[in-house]
């Protein structure tokens, strides 16, 4: 099977001394890719900058307006976290483009996994402002394209931070799916299991807050347990991973204890929920730890090609197992309620 | 309208410590609780800068600055971008009846929309804002 990468481009113009979002974090993607020794069976789609048509389908005008005006003025701290440059215009634009040609090139051949190494990440971006390291939302940016297609999007975000931006971008369109697991509490503060979803989406969002600690067999088994029968009823043509790789037990910016062998049986999941080869891309969010996040991609990518692949043991005996069981109630309460409030309104 | 609790932002920078000072200086005169907010960034789980349970030494020696009774201040530090973990502060729990902010922050830059907590918590706030400037002196 074919990994079909986004272009190169210089992200150099993105950086601050002694952030940890750094382009550091795409060579060691790129050497992931290397690691695969995959030869003819690299396809590399042609670089793209997301046109303002295409971004407007999930960010707001004025703040795409106001974002650009920011960098073009020399750019500067846009909160205690998030970042940009004179160039980070451009490279942001890049970055949410790169999932557009990675889905034509899997369209074209109907075949392959897509792995887009992009950064800034996305799925922080909420629709009118930057936060997280985000700048634009990239993963949605790509969904929304598809929706435009008429395709229904599933979104599996496991990156540690509960993806706020993408959850609000999408809350209230059903043909979107999006499930996230996620340390908490931790930044940016969303994502309980009670927030499923709008009045024209309920049960569109999928929400697996997980204790400091948690380890990989509690986050498969939500994902299994709770996710699982969603993404059944929901019957996704296309899957999209917020693959960040800060759950990873080394990983400095939070406290789950995955380890790259969690990642390649995640991977193995969410390939098997899209309906035939071609149809699966994950998106690099988070990961901060250079080591692991190399060894990470590559045990991910391996297993969402089907190919051995040599790993961490998966990890497991963390907290977190009677919580799992306690977030599958507080969700099919909220569901209940929110339903109940319809019906109270309908009559 | 009665306020009973007010809500003010603090990163730790001199225009919050100004904020915070008009905020208890506001509680003072109509008997309001005050809740002190700082939101916790991404960096933050790297380098902590404020823990839960104790209040910051300089909001110590504002409150003593200002004479107020620190059993009505309620010390939050909460997960999230400044200005997401702001506008929570007009729901439950707090439930705040007015939000104080300063006008700029940490680094921000003056004059632009993007970066700028303030201006944006004003946008989208659904209770009355307070952005006190940075040059506020009490009378």
């Amino acid at each position: 099977m074919v990994l079909v990468i986004n272009g190169p481009y210089s992200d150099s113009g993105h950086e601050e001394p002694g952030h940890p979002e750094r382009p550091e974090r795409l060579i060691a993607a790129m050497a992931a890719v290397e690691d695969l020794h995959l030869g003819s069976d690299l396809v590399v789609a042609p670089s793209y900058a997301a046109s303002r048509a295409e971004l407007v389908r999930v960010h707001n005008g004025n703040y795409l307006d106001e974002l650009g005006a920011f960098c073009y003025s020399g750019g500067g701290d846009i909160d205690q976290d998030t970042y940009a440059t004179m160039d980070s215009w451009a490279i942001a634009k890049l970055a949410a483009g790169a999932g557009l040609k990675v889905i034509e090139e899997l369209q074209r051949r109907n075949d392959g996994v897509g792995f887009v190494a992009a950064r800034p990440p996305g799925h922080h971006a909420l629709a009118d402002r930057a936060m997280g390291f985000c700048l634009l939302n990239n993963v949605a940016v790509a969904s929304a394209a598809l929706l435009s297609q008429g395709e229904r999007v599933l979104i599996i975000d496991w990156d540690v931070h509960h993806g706020n931006g993408t959850q609000q971008i999408f809350w209230d369109e059903p043909n979107v799916l999006y499930v996230s697991t996620h340390q908490w509490p931790l930044f940016p503060g969303s994502g309980s299991a009670s927030e499923v979803g709008g009045r024209h989406a309920t049960d569109r969002t999928v929400n697996i807050p997980l204790p400091p600690g948690a380890t990989g067999d509690v986050v498969r088994r939500a994902i299994d347990t709770i996710a699982g029968p969603v993404v059944d009823s929901f019957d996704p043509t296309w899957v999209l991973v917020s693959a960040g790789f800060d759950a990873h037990r080394d990983d400095p910016m939070a406290d789950l204890r995955l380890t790259s062998g969690d990642f390649a049986l995640m991977a193995r999941t969410v390939t098997d929920y899209a309906p035939r080869p071609g149809r699966v891309v994950m998106f690099l969010e988070g990961g901060y730890n250079l080591g692991a996040l190399r060894s990470s991609i590559h045990a991910t990518l391996s297993a969402a090609l089907g190919q051995p692949g040599e790993t961490e043991a998966p990890s497991n005996g963390g907290p977190g197992t009677e919580h799992v069981a306690r977030l599958h109630q507080a969700r099919r309460s909220a569901i209940e309620m929110l339903h109940a409030s319809d019906e109270a309104e309908s009559t | 309208m009665t306020i009973e609790n007010i809500a003010v932002g603090y990163d730790g920078s001199p225009d919050a410590a100004i904020a915070v000072r008009w905020a208890l200086g506001a509680a003072g005169e109509t008997g309001a609780t005050v809740t002190i907010v700082h939101a916790t960034g991404l960096l933050e789980h790297l380098h902590e800068r404020f823990t839960p349970d104790r209040l910051p030494p300089a909001l110590l020696a504002l409150t003593e600055e200002c004479q107020f009774n620190p059993s009505r201040i309620r010390w939050l530090v909460d997960n999230g971008d400044p200005c997401s973990v702001l506008l929570r502060m007009g729901s439950p729990p707090i439930n705040a009846d007015v939000l104080v902010v300063g006008s700029r922050g940490q680094g921000k830059r003056a004059g632009l929309l993007l970066g700028s907590t303030s201006l944006e918590v004003v946008e989208h706030a659904t209770m009355p804002v307070v952005v006190v400037p940075s040059s506020y002196v009490k009378q």
